[in-house]
């Protein structure tokens, strides 16, 4: 065999070269040392070139490749995307089908790369599917370096784009899982002779985390250091305090003061940088914040005490004393005070953090016959996952084979384990509890159920409450305000006040810049929003923004849908009636005839097992709930309007209303005043009659809710009121309203009157909640002022719904409203008090005290105040995370 | 009153004057959005102690793709929302971060940072 050496392309033959290099999975022939180090110089230049004449090189296979094209509408971006492939030199064919959403390609891998087709695709409009990751790289320092490690990684099969990023030393790739395993993505890098390490995460709140504890770690240095030269620089701004200063002559003093005025300067730009480059950033916009208004208190502090040393000739007697403890001090304290608020600001987020930690990190999968455990963001749709107990799910999908019990608390609050079997759909994030089973995967990564929550929890957040809108209106006006204050009060007390006047004007101008705090008003609402919304869903209560808590708050009426709100939405047997003796379902007292209400219901059940009816449903599960056998059925005949006939064990049964008992002419007896009854309790009830003689009745009802009385109580003590909204006949409803304690019934309102229904109740001047299942009710939901849709557990998307009760109880409805009082009630404290601490701080800086008492606040006190105030509003905020609902969540 | 008070005070009151021109009267230069790939409108802004550009030009029922990088650690800047359009993203220092949507309803809408300390305006015509 011949092969050519790919630095001088001279043919050797491999058994006699001079040396080889593996790269790439590839061993490449050389034939000389001045080749080989050619070659390893820039190894990938020579591994990646074909035939410079043809662009082929035929010696090598062509590749495939499927390329997922995500949003392929129009017929006409199937062809651009085609030619624009097909124009790539090195691609053999492209075809692209819009159908499946994939581009399949052949190419040749020795003269294009994948970026290249990618890029391809873009230009021609196309977005591209895949997955993304990011590595950590160690010691990444020279921006060349960059280069290299972004070509080997696109370079490797599968790899779509990678870029590197120097400032955070991380890689991210995107790549198609398909084709690439995360550990060829590694062994590029380490090609390199870098290290790699997982990235800061794949999280982007795990990655906030670090980030934020980055930021902590640098705000805390420069804190450290302002501190540090603050000793010595309050020193010579209290001579008069301390023991040895208070004897230093006067050019001794200054001398010192000298050297406050240095130590202050790495002081400024150092530790105080950000308030100076964001004061001017913001300059730059013509535009103002806090940043603004700490550099130019601090800033002007500092000249004006430079000033007064190097030239006390040109100012008055007595005003020639510097201020630089101000200047470090101020700063100090802001720093600190951002740090500690950064601190209570990550504690916020908690609740988000649960939730993604909920999800599994491997999956695994049988690909090609093979397990393998693989990370679950490479997990595709299709794939076919095997899960042993106690295992979680990783992704959710369809069970395929095998069956177990999966506890899915976590994410609807269901505590019993739900069994699954063959075509049963299981949710990611839930826990396998006691068999195998293997299910294939449908949705994953952002699609999953679990994901889809996070997200709309993140959404609503950083979503707005209306009660914000009022401070941001504020805050845009602030600090212009606030600095027009500043140069009033330094004319009025350069112009009013006691000598020395100049000395008088500039602290207190100083001090009215220092002490407001936009801050404390930018963050009151959004930093209650967070906690509130995040327990909200810790309580199984998503809430979609800001909006709708506030609007939850302020409830007065609750509209409950009966059916599948207030009751189980499936009916169910409640009572089994035998001819002249009545008993409940339970006991089973003898009779005088030889008939038992067990003989009855198996006739029954066993006659309607054949029916279809939802009612006849009810009664052939609460036969089976009871052990019963069913029999076989003989002339099984449906009468529309009236009932069903059939032949069971010899015997004819009958199974229907009264109008069927009428028609075949069989006396009834008191059983009619007994349906009677059970139908005033908003049962259904159907007689039964054996061989033409009636021999009981059996009654299904929608049953209520274990805990739907309790909730609605607790509503009601919440001083809400509590409507039932049903389109059952009045009878009915008044039965069900009756057991859960209501009084107020809407009843016998079409479907598509209950919005208007809800709209009536408005007009009472009330803010009405509408709970309801969030599909047929969704007119009445998006009607009302805050719409509560009922879900089961996955279907969070629901558009009518302002929060969405993941959990099937009414007792969610209850913690939503407390969630919403609570979380208003902590955004209002934040707002007064961040309003009171500005209305009240600034004037008392301006000096309004002083002509009543003397007083005058210390532009330090007015530091420290400022840093604290917003770290109190975060702390604040934090206390929301202690709220526990009435009725505990699990 | 001293000759040098009334020179401080009609100085004092001029820079009360030029603050409230300079931050709330004078107009705002204005970032048109360019066209970019697959028919949206498409601007780079960076983030550091601000939006830039912080007014930006965009038409209404086109695809917005705003590209974010932000330039800074500091806490304040890392999510920028979008209110009225029920948008947000998290912005991780030095990474270009994506947000698309599409604005229907022309007029001026805010965007700004989390506590609202930096803001932008989103003009749709």
């Amino acid at each position: 065999m011949i092969i050519k050496d790919p630095v001088c392309g001279m043919e050797i033959d491999p058994t006699t070269a001079f040396t080889t290099r593996e790269h790439m999975r590839q061993t490449f022939y050389f034939c000389s040392a001045s080749c080989a180090e050619q070659f390893d110089a820039d190894p990938h230049k020579y591994a990646m070139s074909g035939s410079a004449t043809t662009g082929f090189n035929l010696s090598l296979p062509l590749s495939s490749i499927e390329i997922p094209i995500l949003g392929l509408k129009k017929a006409s971006q199937v062809s651009a995307l085609q030619n624009a492939l097909g124009a790539v030199a090195g691609v053999r064919t492209a075809a692209v089908n819009a159908a499946s959403g994939i581009a399949l390609v052949e190419y040749d891998p020795q003269v294009v790369t994948l970026p290249a087709l990618i890029a391809a695709v873009k230009s021609a409009g196309g977005r591209v599917g895949g997955a993304q990751t990011r590595i950590g790289v160690e010691n990444l320092r020279c921006a060349s370096c960059v280069q290299f490690i972004e070509n080997e990684l696109k370079a490797t099969p599968g790899v779509l784009n990678a870029s590197v990023n120097v400032g955070t030393q991380e890689a991210t790739v995107d790549y198609l899982p398909e084709k690439t395993a995360l550990a060829s993505l590694n062994t590029a890098i380490e090609t390199w002779g870098y290290q790699t390490r997982p990235a800061a995460s794949q999280e982007p709140v795990d990655q906030q985390q670090a980030a934020h504890e980055k930021e902590y770690r640098r705000l805390m240095n420069r804190f450290w250091f302002a501190a540090l030269v603050s000793l010595p620089v309050l020193v010579t701004a209290y001579p008069q305090f301390i023991p040895i200063v208070r004897d230093w002559s006067m050019e001794m003093l200054r001398l010192a003061w000298a050297g406050a005025a240095l130590l202050t300067l790495p002081v400024l730009f150092w530790s105080g940088s950000d308030f100076f480059s964001g004061a001017w950033a913001a300059l730059k916009h013509r535009s103002a914040n806090m940043n603004t208004l700490i550099a130019l208190g601090t800033g002007a502090a500092w000249i004006y005490s430079t000033f007064a040393i190097l030239f006390p000739g040109i100012f008055p007697a007595g005003t020639s004393e510097p201020f630089y403890d101000v200047v470090a001090v101020v700063i100090a304290l802001v720093v600190l005070g951002q740090a500690l608020e950064l601190r209570a600001k990550g504690r916020t987020s908690e609740a988000i953090k649960k939730l993604m930690g909920l999800q599994a990190k491997t999956a695994r999968v049988i690909r090609d016959g093979q397990e393998m455990d693989i990370p679950v963001e490479e997990v595709l749709v299709g794939d076919v996952i095997q899960m042993h107990p106690g295992e979680k799910v990783p992704v959710d999908g369809i069970l395929v084979e095998g069956s177990s019990a999966v506890d899915e608390s976590m994410l609807t609050g269901e505590s019993l384990p739900i069994s699954k079997k063959p075509g049963d759909e299981v949710i990611g994030a839930t826990l396998n509890k006691t068999g195998a089973f293997r299910f294939r995967a449908t949705k994953v990564g952002k699609d999953t159920a679990l994901a889809q929550i996070v997200k709309m929890v993140q959404d609503a957040q950083n979503s707005k409450a209306p009660i914000a809108r009022m401070a941001d209106t504020v805050s845009g006006y602030f600090v212009p305000v606030v600095m027009i204050l500043a140069v009033l009060t330094f004319v009025a007390w350069f112009d009013f006040g006691p000598q020395p006047q100049l000395v008088y004007a500039l602290v207190t101008a100083v001090t009215v810049l220092i002490i407001a705090c936009p801050c404390a008003l930018g963050l009151a609402t959004p930093m209650s929003l967070m906690v509130g919304i995040g327990k909200g869903a810790e309580n199984g209560i998503l809430i979609r923004s800001g909006e709708a808590l506030q609007t939850a708050q302020a409830i007065q009426t609750v509209v409950l849908d009966k059916t599948g709100t207030i009751t189980k939405g499936k009916p169910e047997l409640t009572d089994i009636i035998i001819v002249s003796s009545r008993s409940k379902v339970e006991s089973s007292r003898p009779s005088t005839f030889d008939l038992q209400p067990e003989t009855v219901l198996r006739l029954a059940a066993s006659v309607e097992k054949v029916s279809e009816h939802p009612l006849a449903q009810a009664i052939v599960e609460g036969a089976q709930a009871r052990g019963l056998e069913l029999e076989g059925v003989q002339h099984f005949e449906a009468i529309p309007g009236l009932g069903v006939s059939a032949t069971v064990a010899g015997r004819r049964v009958l199974i229907g209303n009264l109008k069927l008992m009428d028609r075949e002419n069989i006396p009834l007896g008191g059983l009619v005043e007994q349906s009677k009854s059970l139908a005033d309790d908003g049962k259904t009830p159907m007689f039964v009659a054996l061989d033409s003689q009636a021999a009981g009745i059996v009654a299904v009802a929608d049953t209520v809710k274990e805990d739907s009385a309790e909730a609605i109580a607790a509503l009601q003590k919440m001083g809400i009121e509590v409507v039932m909204i049903t389109g059952d006949n009045r009878r009915t409803a008044e039965a069900i309203a009756r057991k859960v304690g209501i009084t107020r019934v809407l009843a016998e309102v079409l479907p598509e009157d209950k919005a208007h229904n809800v709209q009536l109740l408005q007009a009472e001047g009330k803010k009405v909640g509408m709970v309801g299942d969030g599909i047929n009710d969704a007119p009445a939901l998006v009607q009302a002022d805050v719409g509560l849709a009922i879900g089961t557990g996955t279907d969070v998307a629901i558009e009518a719904s302002d929060i969405t009760l993941i959990k099937g109880s009414l007792k969610s409805v209850v913690t939503a409203i407390e969630v919403s009082r609570a979380t208003m009630n902590n955004i209002k404290q934040n707002l007064i008090g961040a309003f009171f601490y500005n209305t009240l701080g600034v004037p008392v800086a301006m000096g309004i005290l002083f002509p009543f008492f003397g007083v005058l606040l210390s532009p330090l006190l007015a530091g420290a105040a400022m840093a604290f105030s917003s770290v109190t509003v975060v702390g604040n905020a934090n206390r929301l995370r202690s709220f526990r609902p009435k009725f505990s969540a699990r | 009153m001293t000759p040098l008070q009334i020179l401080v005070t009609l100085g004092g009151l001029a820079l009360c004057i030029f603050i409230a021109w300079f931050f709330w009267l004078a107009p705002k230069g204005q970032t048109r959005a360019a066209d970019g790939a697959g028919g949206a409108q498409e601007v780079a802004i960076t983030v550091k102690g601000g939006y830039t550009p912080d007014v930006i030009v965009v038409k209404a029922g086109q695809p917005l793709r705003l590209l974010f990088t932000r330039e800074e650690s500091a806490s304040c800047s890392e999510r920028v929302l979008f209110p009225d359009f029920n948008q947000s993203a998290l912005l991780p220092e030095g990474q270009e971060v994506t947000l698309e949507f599409t604005p229907t309803e022309p007029g001026e809408y805010g965007f700004q940072c989390q506590m609202g300390m930096l803001r932008g305006k989103l003009i749709v015509e």
